[in-house]
């Protein structure tokens, strides 16, 4: 007869190969492999295609590229533009971010979210829009100079250096804004009063208390700006090369001009990418530095400096910053895109909606992108979110070994801009066995990359915002993983994927970079097609389809605003 | 059959030993407490008899069925246990009466059964009135009852709890610490309640295991732990102690530090001689000033120290008097608040062989 015991071993005997099937298992590390593949392709073949041809390991490539002088000056004018908007963006940057939060500005609201458009604003739809405005001929604001004062010659040429850098800086500082913005919130005036008490003036404790928490941020602020204009093709293309000047990106797309040089894209992308994995380690290491964190506590108490009577004067200024990279651009593409002629003033004579009608439903190839675009968008924003929350999910809560190193992968994309990322694809897929060169899979594949990192570090703070014990408390009263997961995890996780699906969808219809090596006649998307109307000087097409790619981008902010209940997009209130 | 064995239980945490060797016995219906600083793995070893982490070592049995061990595991939903968390874990998207209804979903309950055990235990712990409510409406003694309402509803075999009272006022905590025994008592639930407050430990458990360095130290009843440590780390865990170095004779002599000499008393498994402490609780020294009955006390076999109040604390209830003695240590005394002295002024302090234990230093 079976005793307790003998059934309890029999029951031992059979259980660990029922346990060991979990049906989570294979999932989880199909998406993890997956993940890693996705990363490791394009890089590795930029190395190998930089480092082998048919004779071998060679060095050939790097030779070439780095003994033309004309490519040396491609870096060195990047290296100059992109430390100038560094240096703007800061400046601009860290005072509207410390006028927000610490003083008595008006209409603070009004403002953040006119610094949200300026975020969301395509460069390259702001470089164009500053053509039509500061163009040396036609540019509206010189016929204004020049009908106000009777002179000649033009008062701004945006086809310069100093137009190019004003222009990338305008469309970079929102990155600055929301990190200092982000400082300045948690930053106690305490720190500030307990200076005060010890018999600190005002300045002093600026000097010595202020500025010293706020400086690994502006430092790191820096950073982010300057990667940011590094990795810009739009702007510099749009901008710089009707003056002949050349950066990285827009070099690196010459070489893909008949007859394209993979090999010199190649070698000339490495660089790019090491200075930039460098630079993004530095600002890990200047943001992580122990004795800041006290400024990553509690929030504490914050007082308001007051402006007084500078108050006014000051709002006016933000205005007026805020209107080069808004108001004006938004106001020229409206115009334009009504306009017969966008150079003359609109009145009736003027106004017209052909525009519209030639965009939207004449022009075979503005329809197939809009079409493209909407498409790639939704697909990769779903394939990107439900990849990004599992990866997020796999190493929120520890469920595969080495987990931690899927975030690494998952980040990876932040190291790489996007004309670099393109060229990797470019020689993955145009040879067998996958070919997607000429089909807009590879523009999928290369938006799926370059927004997981934006996809995963959302999915990752929602599950970060969900207490593991929520799941435990379910598991440990009957409901298996999958069942815990549905009944729990998801419903909270859901307001917080719906923003992860929003932010890469909204990248998606804005990118240009990595599209504009990319596309084939049959594969355009927005970004391109504006593009290449420029060359063929449609003007108004170029308008309507800038306005709609923002009003699309507004729509979708403002769809996932109401989803969620609370502002996602901007720093916390 | 709801007993708990705990067998050589290790889990490492990237090669961190949380818990080590671990050894336990929970009788069916018994309440125990793991006590201990925090870090010392009891958290740890909740979630493991939870089944949510795997041991790297050892096994855990429920009556006679191992359900942990290095080669299997039941997962956590089929171990028929039920757990508080130190976060409460209510769901906050369901309200009162779906939280706590959650765990019959799985019990295979007809709509009315299951309506029925919901509504008897909100009213159990005293919340039907808001049964529709979500969490955020509620305050936290309230969600702590909805967790403890959720995970009653179930009749889980055995209950387990993480600090479920570490997150409330105090004076809300002292009450829940006796509702949490009455409902034991009514229950008999096997509980495993983790706590690093001694004084919940003592109101609520029937056994209290002491927890170091992810080692178990001491298991015994409340008075047997608070009475007799075993070690100097459990004596001054778990309420004041003063600790008293000095070398052992054979025959239970202690020799302090200026060759004043202490009867002690020690288990079994105490130390005989060489070096050696003893453990004096601060309640259980008499003070007085007065040579005659000082030396009645030493009649009466009592430890006589010689000192001097060199510093003194009115509680209303008691007073904590510090006493320098003769070899420059302070003692340690609280006494009733009708035994009055000044600072500065000559007493004897006196303790009887039975409240000098022999601990060990480990």
């Amino acid at each position: 007869m079976p005793t307790a015991e003998t059934i309890a071993t029999a029951q031992v005997e059979r259980r660990p190969w029922l346990k060991g099937w979990d049906p989570s298992l294979p999932v989880l590390i199909g998406t993890a492999f997956f993940l890693i593949v996705l990363m490791l392709l394009p890089l590795g073949a930029i190395f190998t295609a930089s480092f082998w041809d048919q004779a071998g390991l060679t060095f050939s490539k790097y030779i070439e590229v780095f003994s033309n002088r004309a490519f040396l000056t491609a870096i060195w004018n990047t290296v100059i533009i992109s430390s100038w908007v560094g240096l703007i963006s800061v400046v601009i940057g860290g005072l509207l971010a410390w006028l927000i939060t610490r003083t008595d500005l008006p209409w603070k609201k009004s403002i953040r979210a006119l610094v949200m458009a300026s975020f969301v604003t395509p460069p390259f739809l702001g470089a164009f829009a500053w053509t039509l405005l500061a163009g040396p001929n036609a540019g509206l604001l010189n016929q204004l100079y020049r009908a106000l004062t009777g002179a000649e010659s033009a008062l701004f040429n945006i086809f310069t250096m100093q137009g190019l850098i004003f222009v990338m800086a305008i469309y970079s500082f929102p990155y600055v804004f929301s990190m200092i913005a982000n400082v300045c919130e948690l930053m106690s005036s305490d720190l500030e009063d307990a200076a005060g008490i010890l018999g600190a003036n005002k300045l002093q404790t600026a000097w010595t208390i202020t500025l010293p928490l706020a400086l690994p941020a502006l430092v790191s602020g820096f950073i982010v700006a300057f990667l940011q204009s590094l990795s810009l093709f739009g702007a510099p293309a749009i901008l710089g090369l009707p003056a002949g000047i050349h950066t990285i990106t827009t070099q690196i797309w010459t070489f893909f001009q008949y007859p394209p040089r993979l090999d010199l894209a190649a070698a000339f992308s490495v660089p790019l990418l090491l200075a930039t994995m460098l630079l993004i380690a530095a600002q890990k290491k200047i943001l992580g530095r122990k004795g800041y964190s006290t400024v990553g506590g509690k929030g504490g108490q914050r007082r308001l400096v007051r402006l007084g009577r500078a108050r006014i004067p000051v709002f006016l200024l933000v205005l007026f910053v805020l209107s080069l990279s808004v108001f004006l651009p938004y106001w020229i593409l409206l115009k334009a895109a009504l306009s017969k002629a966008w150079a003359v003033p609109l009145d009736w004579a003027n106004f017209t909606l052909d525009n519209f009608r030639f965009a939207f439903f004449q022009y075979s190839d503005t329809q197939l992108a809009i079409f493209n675009t909407f498409k790639l968008g939704i697909i990769t924003a779903s394939v990107g979110t439900l990849i990004a929350t599992l990866i997020a999910y796999i190493t929120q809560r520890n469920l595969l070994r080495g987990a931690r190193f899927l975030t690494f992968f998952a980040l990876a994309p932040l190291v790489i801009p996007g004309i670099v990322l393109a060229v990797g694809l470019f020689i993955v897929y145009t040879q067998p066995p996958v070919v997607l060169y000429g089909t807009i899979w590879i523009l999928f594949v290369a938006y799926l990359t370059k927004e997981m990192p934006i996809g995963f570090s959302q999915a990752q703070s929602t599950f970060k915002s969900i207490h593991p014990e929520l799941e435990d408390a379910s598991r440990i009263i009957g409901a298996n993983r999958l069942v815990s997961l549905k009944d729990v995890t998801a419903p909270l996780a859901r307001s917080g994927l719906i923003a992860a699906w929003c932010f890469i969808f909204i990248g998606v219809i804005r990118e240009l970079s990595a599209s504009i090596l990319l596309f084939t006649a049959k594969s355009k998307v927005v970004s391109v097609v504006i593009f290449d109307l420029k060359e063929e000087g449609q003007i108004g097409v170029i308008c309507v389809l800038g306005i709609a790619l923002l009003l699309v981008t507004f729509a979708v902010i403002l769809a996932a605003q109401w989803v969620v209940g609370r502002e996602v997009f901007a720093t916390r209130e | 059959m709801a007993s708990v064995s705990l067998h050589r239980l290790t889990k490492k945490f990237t090669g961190m030993a949380a818990v080590e060797d671990l050894q336990l016995e929970i009788g069916d219906g018994d309440f125990v407490s793991l006590l201990g600083p925090s870090g010392c793995g009891k958290t740890t070893t909740l979630r493991l008899i939870a089944g949510f982490p795997q041991p790297d070592a050892g096994e855990i049995r429920v009556g006679h069925e191992v359900v942990s061990s290095v080669s299997l595991m039941v997962p956590p939903e089929r171990r028929a246990m039920s757990m508080i968390f130190q976060s409460y874990a209510v769901w906050p998207h369901m309200t009162v009466a779906q939280n706590v209804a959650y765990g019959l979903k799985f019990k295979k309950l007809s709509r009315q059964e299951s309506d029925q055990k919901v509504t008897k235990l909100l009213q159990l712990v005293r919340l039907d009135a808001l049964k529709d409510r979500y969490p955020a409406e509620l305050s936290g003694g309230q969600q702590q009852r909805v967790a403890l309402a959720r995970a009653l509803v179930v009749e889980p075999q055995i209950l387990l709890m993480d600090e479920p009272l570490s997150n409330l006022d105090a004076n809300l905590r002292e009450e829940m610490r006796f509702e949490i025994r009455r409902l034991h008592e009514e229950f008999a639930i096997t509980t495993v309640y983790v706590t690093h407050d001694q004084a919940e430990a003592m109101a609520t458990s029937d056994r209290i295991a002491v927890l170091n360095k992810g080692r178990m130290i001491q298991v015994g009843r409340p008075a047997e732990i608070f009475d007799h440590p075993k070690t100097r780390f459990v004596a001054e865990f778990v309420g004041k102690a003063n600790i008293l170095a000095g070398h052992l004779d054979a025959g239970s002599s202690l020799a302090l530090a200026d060759g004043l000499k202490i009867q002690v008393s020690g288990d079994a498994d105490a130390p005989t001689h060489g070096e050696a402490a003893v453990c004096l609780r601060p309640h259980n020294v008499v003070l007085t000033h007065q040579e005659s009955e000082a030396q009645g006390l030493k009649d009466k076999g009592f430890n006589l120290f010689p000192g001097v109040v060199r510093r003194h604390i009115y509680f209303g209830d008691t007073i904590d008097y510090s006493v320098e003695l003769s070899f420059q240590r302070m003692l340690r005394v609280i006494a009733p608040p009708s035994q009055r002295y000044d600072n500065g002024q000559q007493v004897y302090a006196a303790a009887h062989p039975d409240h000098c234990v022999l601990v060990k230093e480990a």
